[in-house]
């Protein structure tokens, strides 16, 4: 600690804080422009100069100078307001003053500094620019007329996102920020940087010229995507939800965004939504009215249940509260048939934690893989499905030189960090990577061992899994996978990081099981600044294990619901936030899964194909119409809030819940989403400690920010299979979307707006394909036209298709293995 | 002291001359307002456009809260008011939106005669607005 005085107040801070922090931290005002909390410190504006004691003559920028013993700084006085005021009339000098038609206008760090300053003529006489806009992209507008220089968008994109879009190029008073080569911008479009622009330079181009920031309703939420639960801003003009805005001071992402939570959110405002209940009626779909529709469902339901069953099939995106109250209806229905997001992807939480570590849920938090000194992760796709733990990935190896290792079967974003490490194997072997991990680990008497079970059983598994036979099955760089072992055992702080998700279900359970091994060998559950995370593809995933929307007793899980209707063995399903049949593997099997079940029930925001399916439509609400909790994949639980009203007569699906369980005989009365949570915590105790009414900004985390392991079992798991065949396609999740869901939404829709399949550039000379050619793959024995999109990514015989898109029908190929043997041709 | 009578009384005599009474005949004839009068507002066009720009200062100001805007991109890239209109029931003439506007976009005119049959009628958009 160091004391110092700031304007005649003693103040103690840490040694490492500049003078703008410790002024901050004791409520003393410096103006800043160029300054972000989560940037190293830069220096560019020189607006936050003041005057220390010891070093006088001279002024000093105060975001860039440490605190020392014994400073004694003046924060204000007339000599340092005039040369604050001198420093705006230069940056004045050639800005244009168009504030009326700049979106920023109202939020501007300029404008309000120009009126701190009242900066109303400027001495200096310089040539305004007139340079031209960038608009080159669909999402964020440049106009480099306003930039000032604080180089924030640079930095930012430089440390915390790792893309490196942007550079000050030219000299003197010509400096502007370019991308490569000064053309358009064309980037993962994640938005940091306009979150980051103090003026008017970087821009939303969805939002342009909507509203003023000060006309904004602004409603603090969570992302409706993804397991990270990032915390977003609705910016509500009416009862629309037209903007996405940045928060840096509250949640658990420093205000850090991905293309899908920044622009992903006008689905909510989609034309195509359902706003009344469909019933279908001489085989059309018709418009009835609630009541109507509810009693069809329930008398259709309870129907079923008295036959051969009914079976509920949820989405991970519900609430808690809601996917609580779908439990309690399946209760009242009668039915042990339940379960969700296929049942297959979550295996590796329910089945491969549980059975290592007794526990199903990541081990740690979120901010601890930022002071990791080793991270390993499984499979590239990592950042396309959690951007932002990528970012933060990303922070981990630039502030604190954490060495990254990636077991990936393609290459990507993660492995262009800085000194990362890949262990490239074929696709479909990765478990065979880890097996010689653990291996590496014994053979080098490395493992920790103590309070472990089941060494010998695994010692004698792993007996073909040495490093050099692993390498020669896999193609991995067998020094690498040494080096790789033995730095994850000898780092003081750890990481094992592997998502799970709909396109990722082959070999879940196993990966999951061999990477708690590993991590059990390596000392890292349990350990205080270590974690094995495993993180869900959709916002509510770990809630859903945690409520335990899974099968019970006797239960069919989904894939076997599925395949009992397709039997005739099943007489209802109700489907609830999921469109199966463009998600879910195996499309044609679900097709006749569908057609099969003599009564279907889909609730949905959007008629999908599966809800054109359905006997009876009911209309949900999206997560921005909503309240309740969402648990992230670092068991988070965090506040979900409305920020708007539901379209037409779409009703929340836990109301939906609330007026079928009525029908059905028992009324789930609640007054509000506090009183169901409180209920909740009597079923799993592990939300029991939280009240609703009390969750903060930074939400609360169940189990404490390091999970205890509750036991520790080392299972043994076998190799994968490689696949045969020139070439091996796998599929995945593509950065600009999540689900399904996405593709309704028009920002990541005009970045990535169809289908496609990925070669690597090896691949595509030879099968002379160049980018946009329609080709042909079949495996499987089904045949798909697909777009093709060549890429530098890809190892040779390795292809990628995403598979958001429900009319690419990529599911069709994709029956939930690793790995598929393909055939291309043009 | 008659004679201050009389000095009185002449002053009084004088107003009852033609030409010198301030009754103003109305509607026959109309007062020429002073060029500050604050009377109908008046958006200003320029060559092809409105100069309005669609700033939303107006509406932010505006203690009546009688302004609507509503802003979009025209063919040109710029910022203009896709709506606008104020509503002359609630408008208290005090003149803020002049005041406030950047642009010189809108001006307060002499026109007084502002009375009407219906209540739609005192939405003056910007198509009357501009003429």
């Amino acid at each position: 600690m160091v004391n110092l005085t700031i304007d005649g107040k003693q103040i103690t801070v840490s040694k490492t804080a500049t003078i703008y922090e410790a002024a901050k931290e004791a409520g003393i005002h410096i103006p800043v422009l160029c300054y972000a909390k989560k940037l190293l410190p830069y220096g560019a504006c020189r607006v936050c100069l003041v005057e220390i004691e010891q070093m006088k003559g001279r002024l000093i920028p105060s975001c860039t100078t440490p605190v020392s013993e014994g400073m004694v700084v003046t924060t204000t006085s007339d000599e340092i307001k005039n040369v604050r005021k001198t420093v705006m009339e230069f940056l004045l000098v050639n800005h244009v003053l168009d504030c009326p038609v700049c979106d920023k206008g109202g939020e501007c760090d300029l404008q309000d500094l120009a009126y701190e300053f009242e900066s109303i003529s400027n001495r200096f006489e310089g040539e305004k620019f007139d340079l031209p806009t960038d608009e080159v992209n669909p999402l964020i507008e440049r106009n480099m007329n306003r930039c000032v220089l604080c180089g924030k968008c640079v930095r930012v994109c430089d440390e915390i996102v790792g893309y490196g879009s942007y550079s000050f190029i030219n000299r003197g008073f010509e400096t502007k920020i370019a991308t490569a080569y000064d053309r358009g911008l064309n980037c993962e479009f994640c938005g940091q940087c306009l979150s980051m622009c103090p003026v008017g330079a970087l821009l939303p181009r969805p939002f342009k010229f909507k509203a003023r920031p000060w006309q904004l309703k602004q409603v603090d939420s969570v992302c409706g995507y993804c397991g990270n639960g990032c915390t977003v801003t609705l910016g509500v003009i009416g009862d629309k939800l037209e903007t996405i805005r940045f928060n840096d001071e509250i949640g658990v992402n420093d205000g850090n965004l991905c293309i899908r939570g920044r622009f992903g959110y006008s689905y909510v405002n989609h034309k195509d939504r359902l706003t009344k209940p469909l019933v279908r009626k001489d085989g059309e779909l018709v418009e009835a009215d609630w009541d109507e529709a509810l009693q069809v469902a329930a008398d259709g339901l309870a129907k079923a249940q008295k036959g051969q069953g009914a079976g509920i099939l949820s989405g991970a995106r519900l609430t808690n509260e809601e996917l609580f109250m779908l439990k309690q209806l399946a209760k009242t229905l009668g039915t042990e048939n339940l379960d969700h997001s296929g049942g297959e992807c979550y295996k590796g939480v329910t089945e491969g934690l549980k059975e290592t570590l007794g526990v199903a849920a990541s081990t740690a938090t979120f901010p601890q893989i930022e002071k990791a000194d080793v991270l390993l992760t499984i499979r590239s796709d990592f950042y396309e499905t959690h951007p932002v733990v990528g970012m933060v990935i990303n922070q981990a190896i630039r502030r604190n030189d954490a060495q990254l290792f990636v077991v990936a079967d393609k290459r990507g974003k993660l492995n262009k960090l800085p000194g990362a490490k890949t262990l490239l194997s074929k696709p479909g072997l990765e478990l065979d990577v880890l097996n010689a991990m653990a291996k590496v680990l014994f053979d080098e008497d490395l493992a920790k061992t103590e309070g472990v079970e089941g060494i010998e059983e695994l010692k004698a598994a792993l007996a073909d899994f040495s490093p050099a036979q692993v390498a020669e099955r896999t193609g991995v760089d067998a020094e690498i996978l040494q080096t790789a072992a033995r730095q994850l055992a000898g780092a003081g702080n750890a990481a094992i990081l592997l998502a799970y998700g709909l396109p990722y279900q082959g070999l879940n359970k196993e990966l999951a099981t061999a990477v708690a091994n590993l991590a059990l060998l390596a000392g890292i559950p349990g350990r205080e600044g270590s974690g094995l995370y495993l993180c869900g593809e959709k916002a509510n995933s770990q809630g859903a294990i945690d409520l335990g929307i899974l099968p019970h007793g006797n239960g069919l899980g989904a894939q076997a619901m599925l395949a009992a209707a397709a039997e005739g063995k099943l007489d209802a399903l109700y489907i609830v936030a999921e469109d199966p049949l463009s998600s879910y593997p195996d499309r044609d099997k679900i097709a006749k899964s569908l057609q099969s079940v003599p009564f279907l029930v889909v609730q949905d925001l959007f008629l999908s194909p599966t809800a054109q399916q359905a006997d009876v439509v009911l209309p949900a609400v999206t997560f921005a119409e909503k309240d309740g909790t969402f648990t992230n994949a670092e068991r988070r639980i965090q506040r979900v809030r409305r920020g708007i009203p539901s379209p037409g007569e779409a009703k929340v699906d836990g109301t939906i819940f609330a007026l079928l369980a009525g029908k059905l005989g028992n009324s789930l009365s609640f007054t509000g989403p506090a009183a169901i949570f409180a209920e909740i915590g009597k079923e799993t105790p592990a939300y029991a400690e939280f009240n609703f009414n009390e969750i903060g900004p930074q939400g609360v985390i169940w189990g404490g920010e390091t999970l205890q392991p509750t036991n520790r079992k080392l299972v043994v798991v076998s190799g994968g299979a490689a696949v045969d065949g020139d070439f091996q396609l796998v599929t995945g999740s593509a950065l600009y979307h999540s689900g399904t869901v996405s593709t309704k939404a028009k920002g990541p829709m005009a970045v990535l707006g169809e289908a496609y399949v990925e070669f690597g550039r090896e691949d595509a000379k030879k099968l002379e394909i160049v980018d946009g050619d329609l080709v042909k793959v079949a495996g499987n024995g089904v045949e798909l036209k697909l777009k093709a999109k060549v890429d530098s990514r890809l190892p040779k015989g390795v292809l990628f298709a995403p598979y958001h898109f429900a009319e690419a029908q990529v599911n069709r190929l994709y029956k939930g293995e690793a790995v598929i043997a393909v055939k291309v041709s043009k | 002291m008659f004679l201050e009578f009389a000095k009185g009384l002449s002053i009084t005599f004088k107003h009852l001359l033609p030409g010198h009474s301030t009754t103003v005949q109305y509607p026959k004839v109309k007062l020429q307002m002073s060029d500050r009068f604050r009377g109908l507002h008046r958006l200003v066009p320029s060559q092809d456009r409105e100069k309005c720009v669609a700033c939303y200062l107006c509406p932010t100001v505006c203690p009546a809260k009688c302004i609507t805007v509503e802003s979009a991109e025209n063919e040109k890239g710029e910022k203009y008011p896709k709506i606008y209109t104020i509503d002359l029931l609630r408008c208290i003439f005090c003149g803020y939106c002049v005041e406030a506007c950047p642009v010189e976009a809108i001006e307060m005119t002499g026109a007084y005669e502002l009375a009407d049959y219906n209540r739609d009628d005192f939405q003056f958009t910007k198509q009357r607005l501009l003429k």
